[in-house]
């Protein structure tokens, strides 16, 4: 397959604004005109080729060899392709994407996905605070696609979610899915504190006992089926899911009662009722 | 010094329609011929544009506490529209709640220099003129809120009414204030014990009195004081269907005194649920047309985001209920309060597209151009930076039915396409500066005469009027180019316009009780001292 | 042309062209995915008297569903898209829904959909709630055992109904027998259904009347009680007439049943092998029994 692959020539530390690093772009451009991509390094403009050596032409498929903690906004607003980043990425990795998809075999900052709306995010390492929330004073997170996480996330993941599926592997910080509207969230590790605060609508579902808000409603132990095919769809996606999961029995709590109270946070209660 | 040659000049105020004239200009004032040194002086060439005096906005919500709650709740509203800085200019951000700066900059590039800060709530003064201190560029005034002020309320009741002017003179002093401005009269009170008015002899809830009686109250003390500016009224059951009624009557409370109406456009509507509001603005422009004591602006929609606020309390939590977006809402201690939401105006929503045509017929309606003035309310029914699109709808008839014929079918039921008037520049000059002015009482504003602030604007003849108002070739405040070619080229400060009445003493002693009783803040730190405002005019009183 | 020794008429089976759809249902175990696809197929056997023609198309294993539960693929047909959504609304809400541990999903891809799901979502009073995932929704509406969950809209798309053959004994133990061992032979082959009860009819009908009230009546040419009294299409030898009807979502799938179903009936005792048609005017398919079997189709 065609690719683009940037090779990242020097580790800085200084913030590079790089929304230009985005399939629909390079797919009609040279390789001298994505090095000629302009690209904010702290205040100052630069081109793309500053950073990377440039390998290959006119597909949207980008490779990037390197460590780029300090690189912001790649694939910001994607709509098509595929970004492979081999190390580690900075904030806002496919804010708004709508199609496409994204992998990262390090880990992530803050606002993965945020506000995206379609298209796949995959990530090896960790990712930071706020994975696929809204921007501040925005009425809606993520609306759609889906964010898998094989490490830990920060705090306030799905923050105002709207529609999708985001994944944490291992542990998440405080507040996942606050003020979520639909959508699901599933944490396989454990929780931080007060899941699911001000959630209207949409499911958390958590395999390791939260401490959950008084404003949260303990309604019974149930087998769901639709819980099945998404622990199947995520087996499918290589994830760890143990048989126990998918047979056994999960507490439903509603909530947050402050608001709809349509919500609902799913605690794994071991394969036996 | 300098000469604007060749121009063509739009000056209604002296009759002058589009004819070629100079003008001269000298220390920031127009000047005759006779008063400059003809051989020193530098030649500004307008031949091929039109030449009209700076805009005048009567009612603007540029700064103060309720803009910056605004601001505050709407990140998402300055995410959209970053501003960069330039070699004069500061950065910021807009859109519909920008900061100071910007609002200041895309005002002037407008080609407008003066502008009311429409509502003001005595204790948040001190605010609103620290955010004007950064509004560079225009000049700026302060309508200050007395419509549910304690003091005024209880005096009404107690029927002491020299006590009131004392009051209202005094308050407009401590506040820097520039007129009196009353919203929903009784209303944003009951809202503190969450009702609201429905009409004008509903009782205020502690006090006894009714909104009727605060009207003609506040338009007596308005006209004794001699302000250069009438009551300036948002009248009671802003935005309800039927609302008409109230507008109506509240015309008629006002007898043969002064008063003026602001964003009539919503004020004026008919039937009796949101389902099926109507366009009364025939009845009300008719009205209007008859009484030559009143003028109004008129608050047109502009679809697109907006941010709703006013002091209008319960109204703005009636608009939270119907939009679900987010509200804010503040209660000012004994003096008023404000809700804010963001809102969205849809051109396929009927009650949107009804409203839209409703200013339109108001502007069309309305015979004496001035007496109606162009406002959006900013930011409530659309962003000041829309007016060269109202421009547009007003001067051609053809893009205003094509815009008919894109909107929502309902709007269609309004007299609109039935309308054939179209707006000549002349009249677009006394809609958007000389109207306004006059309105105001600024007599050396609106007009390109000697003697005059020497605020101009020099717009390209366009056939497209929209573009025409948006890109000002120059614009002149106080002799000072601002402006040129669509990018601001200096930094300057405007003035604060004041008014300065008398009050008796005495009254100072009964205000400081109230202020040990129940302010939060000592009397000694509520005025605004004028040493604080950087440039200030004192505006003579009538 | 024989097969078997047993004779294979020179006619064709005429079928109709109808709207079909096929679902999945899953529960707890085999027991239970087969008593709610058996509920649902039940009286629904003639699209004329039932409003449509359902059958189990087979046992689907955990591995093959989206919950990894035991499954039952049901067929359904229909003469339009509107009386078949319809249908299933009604037969899904009645007998799936009702039916313990039940889930139910489309389980035919189709360019056209009819909303099923997304009708039924109502019943949960206001407290259903929609998941989507991977570009399918579904609703899961709450019930007194638990939770029911069907996707939102169904594949539907051109079918075949009505494809047969008629197997013409010398007694009945042994054309029972023989058309016992087609139904099981079709059973086998995916994309059909055979409606009638155990797949067989006994009572074929012919599309006239000698009443004025009655559109179709019993197939007399083929009764062989009254043999003699009407105009029979019988031999002395034929004592008894089978029928076994096939309806399909693929005119080839339909075709590959008769072949595999009239193979299996050819057994000692049987005389003839034949179809029901209407000469060829009504029906837009035509299986030609001696194409079909030489491996050819009409
Ligand atoms: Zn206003």
């Amino acid at each position: 397959m065609d690719k683009v692959i940037l090779r990242l020539k020097e580790r800085s530390n200084i913030p590079v604004e790089a929304e230009a690093i985005c399939p629909d772009l390079f797919l009609t451009k040279s390789q001298q005109e994505i090095e000629e991509l302009a690209l904010y390094y702290g205040n100052k403009g630069r081109r793309l080729g500053d950073f990377f050596q440039v390998q290959g032409e006119r597909s949207d498929n980008i490779v990037i060899e390197g460590e780029i903690p300090n690189f912001k906004k790649i694939g910001q607003g994607m709509s098509r392709g595929n970004i492979h980043i081999q190390g580690d990425v900075g904030m806002h990795l496919g804010a708004l994407m709508k199609g496409g998809r994204i992998l990262v075999e390090g880990n992530v900052s803050d606002w993965l996905g945020a506000e995206m709306e379609g298209g796949s995010i995959r990530v090896k390492g960790n990712a930071g605070h706020l994975v696929g929330a809204a921007y501040r004073g925005s009425s809606r997170g993520m609306r759609g696609g889906e964010i898998i996480v094989e490490g830990d996330g920060g705090s306030e993941v799905g923050e105002l979610m709207r529609r999708g599926l985001i994944v944490i592997g291992g542990r998440a910080g405080d507040f996942v899915g606050a003020f979520l509207i639909a959508g699901t969230i599933v944490v396989l590790g454990p929780v931080g504190l007060r899941p699911g605060a001000g959630m209207k609508r949409g499911t958390i579902v958590a395999f390791q006992e939260p401490d959950l808000l008084p404003t949260f409603h303990y309604n019974c132990l149930c087998q769901l089926s639709f819980l099945r095919i998404y622990l199947h769809h995520l087996r499918e996606e290589d994830l760890n899911i143990p048989q126990e999961y998918l047979g056994g029995f999960y507490k439903r709590y509603n909530g947050d009662t402050l608001e709809l109270g349509k919500g609902e946070i799913l605690v794994w209660a071991g394969q036996v009722a | 010094m300098f000469r604007i040659s060749g121009g063509e000049v739009y000056d209604p105020l002296h009759g002058i329609n589009g004819e070629k004239r100079d003008i001269y200009v000298r220390d920031g004032k127009i000047v005759a011929p006779e008063d400059v040194d003809q051989k020193h002086l530098e030649v500004i060439d307008a031949s091929g544009l039109v030449v009209m005096a700076g805009g005048v906005d009567i009612h603007s919500h540029i700064a103060g506490s309720k803009v910056n709650i605004g601001r505050k709740i709407r990140p998402e509203d300055h995410r959209r529209d970053p501003v960069p800085r330039s070699q004069v200019t500061r950065s910021g951000v807009g859109y519909t709640v920008g900061t100071t700066f910007v609002n200041a900059y895309r005002y002037a590039r407008l080609g407008y220099t003066t502008i009311m800060e429409a509502a003001v709530p005595p204790l948040k003064a001190r605010h609103t003129h620290e955010e004007l201190m950064d509004t560079p560029l225009i000049d700026k005034g302060c309508l200050i809120l007395m419509g549910n002020n304690n003091f005024i309320l209880r005096h009404i009741g107690s029927g002491d009414y020299d006590k009131i002017r004392n009051f209202v003179s005094w308050l407009l002093h401590a506040c820097k204030g520039y007129g009196i401005k009353a919203v929903n009269p009784g209303g944003i009170e009951n809202w503190k014990w969450g009702k609201n008015v429905a009409g004008l002899d509903d009782l205020v809830m502690g006090y006894g009195v009714t909104p009727r009686q605060i009207i003609t109250t506040l338009i007596r003390v308005n006209e004794e004081l001699g302000l250069p500016h009438p009551l300036h009224l948002h009248c009671n059951n802003l935005g309800l269907p039927g609302n008409y009624q109230t507008t109506l009557e509240t015309m008629k409370v006002a007898g043969q005194s002064r008063l003026h109406l602001t964003h009539l456009q919503f004020h004026s509507y008919g039937g009796e649920s949101m389902r099926n509001l109507s366009s009364q603005a025939p009845v009300l422009a008719e009205y209007i047309n008859e009484h030559e004591n009143l003028s109004i602006d008129v608050g047109q929609i502009i679809f697109g985001e907006v941010t709703t606020m006013t002091a209008d309390g319960p109204w703005q939590y009636t608009l939270y209920q119907l939009s679900h977006n987010k509200w804010a809402n503040s209660d000012v201690e004994y003096e008023t309060g404000a809700g804010i939401v963001p809102f969205l105006f849809k051109r396929d929503n009927p009650i949107h597209a009804t409203q839209w045509a409703i200013g339109l017929e108001l502007f069309l309606l309305i015979q004496d151009p001035w007496r109606v003035i162009l406002t959006t309310d900013h930011p409530n029914a659309g962003p000041f930076f829309f007016y060269p699109q109202i421009i547009k709808l007003l001067m051609d008839k053809k893009y205003r039915d094509e815009m008919l014929a894109s909107v929502h079918e309902r709007a269609s039921c309004t007299l609109l396409s039935q309308i054939d008037r179209e707006y000549s520049l002349y009249e677009i000059a006394i809609i958007t500066r000389a109207g306004p002015a006059r309105r105001l009482g600024l007599r050396h504003k609106g007009h390109l005469g000697v003697g005059a602030d020497a605020d101009i604007a020099i717009y390209p003849k366009e056939v497209d009027a929209e573009w025409m108002f948006s890109n000002p070739r120059y614009v002149f405040k106080d002799g000072l180019l601002v402006v040129k070619d669509g990018q601001i080229v200096t930094d300057y400060m405007g003035r604060s316009l004041l008014v300065e009445t008398a009050w008796e003493e005495s009254i100072a002693e009964e205000i400081g009780k109230e202020f040990d009783r129940f302010y939060s803040i000592s009397l000694e730190n509520y005025p605004v001292e004028l040493d604080y405002l950087p440039r200030y005019e004192v505006i003579p009183c009538r | 042309m024989q097969v078997n020794g047993v004779e294979i008429e020179d006619t064709f089976a005429e079928a109709f062209r109808m709207v079909g759809s096929r679902i999945l249902i899953t529960a707890c175990s085999r027991q239970w995915a087969l008593q709610a696809a058996t509920t649902m197929t039940g009286f629904a056997t003639s699209v004329i008297g039932c409003g449509c023609e359902a059958g189990l198309e087979r046992e689907v294993e955990p591995e093959e569903t989206p919950d990894g539960r035991p499954g039952t693929s049901v067929l359904l047909f229909a003469m339009s898209k509107k009386s078949l959504a319809d249908q299933l609304i009604k037969r899904i809400g009645q007998c799936v829904m009702t039916s313990p541990t039940s889930a139910c999903y489309n389980f035919l891809e189709s360019s056209e959909t009819v909303l099923v799901g997304g009708k039924l979502r109502y019943f949960g009073d206001g407290y259903q709630i929609s998941k989507l995932l991977g570009g399918r929704r579904f609703w899961r509406i709450p019930v007194m055992e638990g939770e029911f969950l069907i996707e939102e809209s169904f594949g539907v798309q051109e079918a075949v109904g009505g494809g047969n053959f008629l197997i013409l004994g010398q007694d009945l133990e042994s054309t029972l027998r023989a058309t016992e061992r087609a139904v099981a032979e079709i059973g086998k082959v995916r994309g059909v259904i055979t409606p009638f009860p155990g797949g067989i009819v006994r009572s074929g009908s012919k599309v006239s009347s000698k009443y004025k009230f009655l559109r179709a009546s019993s197939n007399t040419p083929y009764c062989p009680t009254i043999r003699s009294l009407v105009d029979s299409q019988l031999s002395e030898a034929v004592n008894c007439v089978l029928e076994i009807v096939i309806d399909g979502l693929e005119k080839t799938e339909v075709g590959e049943a008769m072949r595999v179903g009239i193979r299996a009936a050819c057994l000692p005792g049987i005389v003839r092998i034949s179809a029901g048609n209407y000469g060829g005017a009504l029906g837009q398919y035509h299986f030609y029994l001696r194409d079909i079997l030489g491996g050819t189709l009409g």
